[in-house]
């Protein structure tokens, strides 16, 4: 059987002691832990608070003339990452010489291509989204109607289409939407050999190869 | 070649946050006071408290020395860059090479003892016992933490965190409970009265308190590891320098006035006190904290149960440090060109210097052998005690564990001394105090005083170190001798100034290292400090 001493000393002296070993070592780890913020991480700091004004509810936007396509995937990561809204929206710009509800059987069909891919894509990043196709005369205004109607934060586009340049180096509508915008608008135009959303690791082992 | 034609060689990753930069310190420091306290205990009796104290004013110097260099030359390799710097090529390999050795035994000493202590709980691991099965469970140990540190600092970081805070949890409140409960201050006042040292116990408990040196090496050598290291390494060195000397004096003035839970008696049945269980009796001082914390009121029946593993672990991290430090400073070296480039491949998978962790790990495996021989092989042992003075394979490491810290220190003090006198311009965001103003080459500088008088202490402790251990006279002179050949030889291979230093460009240099630090303000201000010097001097010249 363990001898145990009857005797508790408790004094003030080691009372003391015992509250000063406690006080000294939180505040010293506690200084520790707590240095300073520089310049950069203030910088830093201040656009992490931004993102989620900037990012809270996106729009990508396509029509037959903007192929945003390849910026799906890249929308569809940020939204999951920052839980943002997402409505990918097809814009069918319908011709002054046809009827505001006019039927355009390819176009339509090339919207539900594109939403459905959107769909697909979202759907494997686990985001929710939202689809949407409309026929209006003008797809600018008809993209920044609907910006507004959904109180959006960023519009995604992609560039113009191959074979569709109208003159404006990224392609009318992208600049006029651009231009005209409430709210930021991200436009993802990929490179010569649209490498926009390819996997820079698998590229270079596929070149040294 | 036009830019970014050549993909950049992989760095070592920027993930050592300011907890971890401080459990790489804490590791090795809150290890050693496992291991000291009893020796301490044992040989300053009535003075221990006192030997803490004139041992913590030599640490703090070293450590408010070690603080300023890694938080201005945040650049993994320590002391050896520092010195290699502020004296030169050879002096910086001779102070690299010194810690090499200091590192590669602390891999094997601390895994050892962790083994050790271990045995407490599990008795089969008693080295007298089952010599074999310690060996193995010991190269187990060394073989996994190489690996460990192969995979990546991070996790090694994540690891040595968890224990380091588990720790300071515990050691807090073993002080915390045991100052409350059980400690009498009249009792502390009559054992330094009534069992006041000799002198040369008193030097001799002195030199075995200042075993606390090498934790933080561990902090600069992780500086090119940790984040905005100019900001943080200040804090944690800081940090750990407080935190080490508050447990140092707080457990040496609870043992002297302990009032134990468990009575205490001696063979022949007199009362004794806590402190007199140490002299004379080698178990005892091995596990000093356990014992105390199990005299503790109330809080000492869970904590005899659990400090012997956070014991046994602790000392485990302290050789994951000696993994650690050895590959860093290698690495370190082989960029300056004292030792071969190899050392300095980054493996592009982890990012990690997988070669030099791989070579040092192994050298620590052979001292190891070398350490365990004797009780492996009962042929063998009459060979130590015929060529090395009967002491056994531990105490020789012991011996070239304290040559190689003495040995680095004292040049890491001449170092410093020379990088504030040759190099004023880089900003200091901690600087020593007590530092005399001066003119040298043109320029204001500060005179470390502190520094004069750390190195006096660390010196006079080398010198002791050679006086009292026969071996460490031998061997450790003998490592630097064989260290200094295969420098000269390499240097001589690779056509570089054999005892003069490299050409360097350090302002450019240093405008990397702050870049690459992530201290971007430091940099401008340096830059600026560069702008108005060279504009003073030509003002000068014209």
């Amino acid at each position: 059987m363990i001898s145990v001493s009857s005797q508790i000393n408790v004094t003030l002296a080691g009372a003391l002691i015992a509250l000063l070993i406690a006080g000294l070592v939180g505040a010293t780890l506690w200084w520790m832990l707590h240095p300073p913020e520089s310049h950069v991480m203030r910088i830093a700091a201040a656009a992490e608070r931004n993102l989620e004004r900037i990012v809270g509810s996106l729009i990508v936007a396509f029509s037959p003339e903007i192929d945003s396509a390849h910026v799906m995937a890249l929308a569809a990561k940020l939204a999951r990452g920052e839980r943002s809204e997402l409505l990918a929206l097809y814009v069918i710009e319908v011709p002054y010489t046809l009827p505001p509800d006019a039927e355009m059987t390819i176009e339509e069909r090339a919207a539900l291509d594109a939403l459905g891919a959107a769909e697909t894509i979202a759907n494997k990043n686990n985001v929710a989204i939202r689809t949407e196709t409309i026929k209006a005369r003008s797809t600018k205004q008809a993209v920044l109607d609907v910006a507004k109607r959904e109180k959006a934060n960023l519009i995604i586009l992609g560039s113009y289409r191959e074979g569709k340049y109208s003159g404006a180096p990224l392609g009318r509508v992208i600049e006029e939407i651009a231009a005209d915008a409430k709210c930021d608008v991200l436009i993802g135009v990929e490179g010569k050999h649209g490498t926009l959303l390819i996997d820079e690791s698998v590229q270079s082992t596929s070149q040294e190869a | 070649m036009t830019a970014g034609s050549k993909r950049a060689e992989p760095e070592l990753r920027r993930s050592v946050t300011p907890w971890g930069s401080f459990s790489w310190g804490y590791s090795d420091v809150g290890a050693d006071i496992f291991v000291g306290l009893g020796l301490v205990l044992a040989w300053a009796a009535g003075a221990s408290n006192v030997a803490f104290l004139f041992a913590g004013i030599v640490y703090v110097c070293i450590g408010l020395a070690y603080t300023e260099l890694a938080a201005t030359y945040p650049v993994a390799g320590g002391g050896q860059y520092f010195v290699m710097r502020g004296l030169g090529d050879i002096f910086g390999f001779v102070a690299g090479w010194a810690v090499l050795l200091d590192f590669t035994i602390d891999v094997t000493l601390f895994a050892w003892t962790s083994v050790d202590y271990s045995s407490q709980l599990v008795p089969a691991l008693v080295n007298s016992v089952h010599p074999w099965l310690h060996f193995g469970v010991v190269l187990g140990l060394v073989v996994g933490l190489c690996l460990l540190n192969v995979i990546g600092v991070r996790e090694s970081t994540t690891f040595n965190g968890v224990v380091s805070a588990l720790d300071v949890i515990s050691e807090t409140c073993i002080l915390c409970f045991g100052f409350l409960f059980a400690f009498r201050p009249q009792l502390l006042i009559h054992t330094m009265q009534m069992h006041w040292p000799s002198s040369y116990d008193l030097m001799l408990g002195t030199s075995l308190a200042i075993i606390s040196f090498v934790g933080l090496e561990s902090i600069s050598q992780a500086a090119q590891e940790t984040q905005r290291p100019a900001s943080i390494i200040p804090r944690t060195s800081v940090s750990l320098i407080l935190t080490i000397l508050i447990f140092a004096l707080a457990y040496s003035n609870l043992a002297l006035g302990l009032h134990p839970w468990h009575p205490i008696t001696d063979a022949a049945g007199h009362s004794q006190q806590f402190w007199q269980i140490f002299p004379n009796n080698p178990d005892n001082q091995g596990k000093a904290v356990a014992l105390l914390a199990a005299q503790v009121p109330y809080y000492g029946a869970f904590a005899a149960l659990y400090v012997p593993v956070l014991g046994a672990v602790l000392l485990l991290i302290s050789s994951n440090s000696g993994v650690f430090g050895s590959s860093r400073i290698a690495y370190a070296m082989s960029t300056s060109n004292l030792l071969p480039s190899l050392f300095a491949r980054v493996d592009r998978k982890y990012r990690t210097p997988v070669i030099s962790i791989v070579f040092f790990s192994a050298i620590a495996v052979v001292e190891l052998i070398f350490a365990a021989a004797p009780a492996l092989f009962p042929s063998v042992s009459s060979l130590y005690a015929r060529f090395f003075h009967g002491e056994n394979g531990l105490d020789f490491l012991a011996d070239l564990y304290a040559f190689g810290a003495a040995t680095s220190y004292s040049f890491v003090f001449l170092g410093l001394i020379g990088l504030r006198l040759t190099d004023p311009l880089s900003p200091r965001k901690f600087k020593i105090p007590l530092n005399i103003p001066m003119r040298f080459r043109g320029e204001r500088v500060e005179f470390p005083f502190i520094a004069v008088i750390g190195f006096i202490g660390i010196f006079s402790i080398l010198m002791f170190t050679l006086f009292t251990h026969p071996l460490g006279r031998i061997f450790g002179p003998s490592w630097l001798v064989l260290g200094l050949l295969f420098y000269l030889v390499y240097r001589r291979y690779r056509r570089l100034p054999v005892l003069r230093s490299q050409r360097r460009d350090w302002r450019n240099a240093q405008t990397e290292i702050l870049r690459r630090a992530g201290e971007l303000e430091l940099m401008d201000e340096y830059l600026a400090n560069v702008k108005a010097s060279d504009a003073r001097r030509a003002g000068l010249g014209t």
